[in-house]
């Protein structure tokens, strides 16, 4: 949702903006800008993709210089309403990630003193509120200014009278810096300046810091002096390449055998699971689940885990609603946030809203140092850093993190025997080896797909655990190829969406061997008689399933519970592939950005 | 120097191995056959490489990413249809300035390798340059027959008598070279292979020169090949535990690497060189004989004997198993009592003709599930996803997806 950017040093500002700007497009990429200091302030900015400001910016020389990627919330994506804003009287341009709740406000008390707004955005009222402040020190001013402002941010500023500085502030939204010697980057994310150090400091809520050629200096709004070690971060700095893939969601659906032997590299042995939870969870009465989109699929798929192996209710709720609903949470309750990013905004306050009930915390994320590790205590799904819109391996590795989750606490209240553990820890090792499997497989379902090209929509279907899956399925076809799909537990079909089905419409069964795998052929039976062309997902060796079905797609014979892993694969190549025929922009599907930091 | 390295190609000879990974991803002591080619270039400082792949692209492109856990920068550049290296390596004119080297990345090749082929070309008159290396038996291979280090002739597929002289497919290049490829591919011989565009040079008149090299260079033309070259590779090893060992240790103690998360059990007794990846469970009593390889995630049970074998990711083996001169592929399945007889002087069928083995077991691709008390005679070839009854006997070769009962 929006990257900002910043450089100070010896290098030309320019080329280096575009560089951590397109390192960071994965937050937003409908406009984009830069301002470069100097003798004045000399921006660029325009409509589109960091690519498409490359081209209309001409060539601009100065050391020092902000810039921005946009993800649209105020304001359409236009050129003026693309950052940096500025106010000309002043000389000062900001770039800012969040939102000004209460803009509105002072842009009509602003606009009553005579400043004019040239764009719909609430960012616009922070170089004027700053300049309004601004008495030959804009960190002065921009402390000032803030006091006046709620919401969330994460800015940086530069002055033309101050032309050897950048200001950044940050409430909310996320902020880091890079230090290298005598060069300074600032970013919304690590992964942005991970090519030129690995020596950063995270600014934390509520700090303001101030970047000259001579270092960095934090103080907390209200100027207490705040002491920040420089982290060394241990990343890839070029994971963010596609190294030959024609798609990150392609490179990234290929890495999952690696990933998931990393998830469960030193927690799934002969001897059990090891979580290395630092908590006591054994007298907890209810789980209550709290995430959004891919990951609020995966917690669907952690409720019937846990629910089976440790017997323990879990609710899964949305967590921009849950925030909003007054929730019933106490001490009693454990509440598991899973976000990947760390920095979902929704999913970060809902867990502050849950913490202040009493109740003990758990979140499930991919990114380390993001903003719920500091929340509260994290389990890492050690995916790797993920750049494409569409989730995959986060999600595989998040549902793999669940089914660790639920084991452990389903031994720890003896639900589950040594033995089951045993049985059940042997069939997890295979996994990175059956996901290898599927992927061997991906022409077969490449093949299968194109066959889908021109349908106008899609229905997927999934009983018990396969449910969430069916879900995840339907959310990653429509997100990448723009076709409408929904997802619903097999046995609803006839209360209403067996309306969709005419002729030849395409319904994508999940049919691996469960408890209620017969019940789920009646199922397709229902769809067929009134024209689907069905797809089925089935385990190996399942010969009834081809009496049923027009295609059949298969995974490994596995537990009814790692199976929905793998069936995850199948369903994000297949909708990959169809967006793939479709010609569709797979890593940048319209009107969506990877991290949702705002809310 | 920028560097091309082919890795485009199935291996064919090498099935069922080459059924789900190319055969530059065969594994030799853990690692890639072409992790050795990329090695062996960043030690010659030869950081910007051009990797042209192919067949099952997706295992090379993943493993090696942009190169930087190598400590190189890695393109790629996709050949679609396999037709020969001369239209490989045309696909990166516009890639590579100058002169540019060219190497198969299923060649086991070493820094010095590398390094006796640098050195020549720098000290020689430049231009078109093959690395050869002396073989007795020249079978399969193509001579480069020359005087005084300059090539006049190449011949592929038949034997020129002693001429022992055989190429290794490492070349250096410079632009010339594509024209001569253009030449190739507009032939009418059908032949597209890279040896053609050079004697296309050599009859127009252009000096080729050659140079041998004594250094490592080692080929796997037949999947069971791999047990003799990871033999000589993990002779190389040096000793590293990060693991954990409660079994005991006998000779060679130098030479055995247990990695990260593994554990093996008491009981258990180790004999180098033995190579063991991640989050291995072995044991306890289970002995594992010299110039084994066992990769990530492998489970082995207790009472089962290992020895001179390539046992590669997420395979689990059950207990009172014994493996010996074989190669198990990955995520197999394999269940107590698995016996794999060893013959020596075997004749194998693949394709039509027979070829011959000094010693094997057996060579089982992968995502097979092998019940109880199964053995394979010597020489025996499983394909992948196999399921394998309770006490079968399995000879000869067992397709993809079979079911033996």
């Amino acid at each position: 949702m929006c990257g900002i950017v910043g450089y100070l040093g010896t290098l030309e500002a320019m080329p280096v903006l575009f560089d951590l700007l397109k390192r960071l497009e994965y937050r937003g990429y409908d406009s984009a800008g830069i301002a470069i200091a100097g003798n004045s302030i000399r921006t660029s900015k325009t409509k589109g993709s960091v690519d498409d400001l490359v081209s209309v910016t001409p060539n601009v020389h100065g050391n020092i210089g902000i810039g921005h990627t946009r993800w649209a919330t105020h304001g359409r994506p236009t050129s003026a309403n693309a950052h940096p804003h500025c106010d000309d009287a002043r000389g000062i341009a900001v770039v800012h990630n969040g939102i000004i709740e209460n803009y509105t406000e002072i842009k009509e008390r602003l606009i009553g003193r005579g400043y004019e707004f040239r764009s719909e955005t609430d960012t616009e009222v922070l170089p004027h509120l700053f300049g309004e402040h601004y008495c030959g020190d804009l960190e002065a001013s921009v402390r000032e200014a803030l006091s006046d402002v709620r919401g969330s941010y994460a800015l940086a500023a530069i002055c033309e009278s101050e032309p050897d500085k950048i200001v950044v502030a940050r409430k909310g939204s996320p902020l880091v810096l890079g230090v290298c010697g005598s060069d300074f980057f600032v970013a919304s994310d690590v992964a942005g300046i991970l090519k030129y150090t690995r020596d950063v400091i995270f600014v934390e809520d509520g700090e303001i810091g101030v970047i000259t050629g001579d270092g960095i200096r934090l103080t907390t709004l209200d100027g207490t002096p705040v002491e920040r070690d420089v982290e060394t971060m241990d990343l890839d700095p070029e994971a963010a390449e596609m190294s030959g893939y024609e798609h990150f969601m392609l490179k990234e659906i290929f890495e999952q055998p690696a990933v998931i032997r990393e998830t469960f590299s030193g927690r799934v042995s002969s001897g059990g699971i090891d979580l290395d939870l630092g908590m006591d969870l054994r007298d907890v009465e209810r789980i209550v689940v709290l995430a959004c989109g891919t990951s609020h699929n995966a917690g669907l798929f952690g409720r019937y885990a846990i629910e089976r192996f440790s017997k323990i209710p879990v609710v899964v709720e949305v967590a921009s609603e849950f925030r909003y609903m007054n929730p019933i949470i106490d001490d009693r309750d454990l509440v598991v946030a899973i976000t990947q990013s760390g920095e979902t905004a929704d999913t970060l306050a809902a867990m502050r809203e849950a913490g202040s009930r009493g109740c003990k915390k758990l979140g499930i994320v991919n990114v380390l140092g993001s903003g719920m590790t500091r929340e509260c205590e994290c389990l890492f799904t050690r995916a790797g850093p993920e750049i494409g819109v569409a989730a995959t391996k986060s999600f595989t590795s998040q549902l793999a993190v669940l089914l660790l989750l639920s084991v452990a606490l389903g031994s720890d209240r003896k639900v589950l025997s040594t033995a089951s553990v045993n049985e059940f820890v042997y069939e997890l090792r295979q996994l990175g080896g059956n996901i290898q499997r599927v992927l061997n497989d991906a022409p077969a379902i490449k093949e299968c797909a194109a066959l889908f090209t021109d349908a106008d929509r899609f229905l997927f279907m999934g009983r018990g655990a396969n449910y969430p899956i069916a879900l995840e399925g339907a959310l990653k076809l429509k997100e990448i190829s723009y076709v409408p799909a929904e997802g619903f537990p097999a046995g609803e079909l006839k209360h209403g969406p067996l309306a969709l089905i005419s002729e030849g419409v395409p319904v994508i069964a999940i049919a691996t061997r469960d408890t209620v795998y017969d019940k789920l052929l009646g199922n397709i039976k229902e769809v067929e008689a009134r024209g689907a062309t069905v797809v089925g997902i089935a385990s190996e060796g399942d010969t009834e399933i081809t009496k049923y079905v027009n295609y059949v797609l298969r995974i490994p014979d596995t537990n009814p519970l790692i199976a929905p892993i793998l069936s995850s694969v199948v369903l994000q190549l297949f909708a990959y592939y169809v967006a793939y025929h479709r010609g569709c922009e797979i890593d940048k599907p319209r009107n969506l950005a990877k991290s949702v930091t705002v809310e | 120097m920028k560097a091309v390295i082919l890795a485009a190609g199935e291996g064919m000879r090498c099935r069922p191995l080459t059924y789900t990974r190319s055969k530059v991803m065969l594994p030799i002591a853990n690692k890639p056959t072409m992790e050795y080619v990329v090695q062996a270039l960043h030690d010659n400082g030869i950081t910007d490489i051009v990797i042209v792949v192919g067949y099952a692209k997706e295992r090379a492109m993943s493993y090696f990413g942009n190169g930087h856990d190598f400590g190189v920068h890695i393109d790629y550049v996709e050949q679609d249809q396999q037709l020969g290296t001369a239209h490989a390596i045309k696909l990166v004119e516009g890639l590579v300035a100058d002169e540019f080297l060219v190497l198969n990345g299923d060649n086991l090749v070493s820094e010095k390798t590398v390094a006796d082929m640098l050195k020549n070309y720098s000290e020689g008159s430049g231009g078109t340059s093959i690395l050869t290396v002396h073989k007795q038996d020249t079978t399969g291979y193509a001579v480069v027959v020359g005087s005084g280090g300059r090539v006049e002739k190449i011949v592929e597929d038949r034997k020129v008598k002693n001429i022992h002289n055989v190429n290794t497919g490492l070349y250096i290049f410079d632009q010339k070279i594509f024209d001569a490829i253009d030449e190739t591919l507009q032939s009418d011989v059908g032949e597209f292979g890279i040896t053609h565009s050079i004697q296309q040079m050599i009859d127009a008149g252009n000096e080729v020169c050659s140079y041998r090299t004594d250094s490592t260079w080692m080929d796997v033309v037949h999947s069971w090949d791999l047990l003799g070259v990871n033999s000589r590779i993990l002779d190389d090893v040096y000793e590293s535990i990060d693991g954990r060992i409660e079994g005991t240790i006998g000779d060679r103690a130098d030479k055995i690497v247990v990695s990260d998360g593994s554990v093996v059990r008491a009981g258990s007794h180790i004999t180098g060189p033995v190579v063991i990846g991640r989050d291995c469970e072995i044991g306890p009593n289970v002995v594992i004989a010299p110039s084994t390889s066992i990769g990530d995630n492998v489970t082995i049970e207790p009472f089962t004997y290992i020895r001179n074998s390539v046992i590669l990711d997420d395979v689990y083996i059950g207990s009172h198993s014994t493996i010996r001169n074989s190669i198990i592929g990955e995520n197999n399945r394999i269940d107590s009592h698995f016996i794999t007889a060893s013959g020596r002087n075997l004749l194998i069928e693949l394709g039509g003709i027979l070829h011959h083995a000094d010693e094997l077991g057996s060579v089982i691709g992968d995502g097979n599930v092998i019940g109880c008390d199964v053995s394979t005679d010597p020489g025996t070839l499983i394909g992948t996803e196999c399921r394998i009854g309770t006490g079968a006997v399995i000879r000869g070769k067992i397709p993809n997806r079979a079911v033996v009962i």
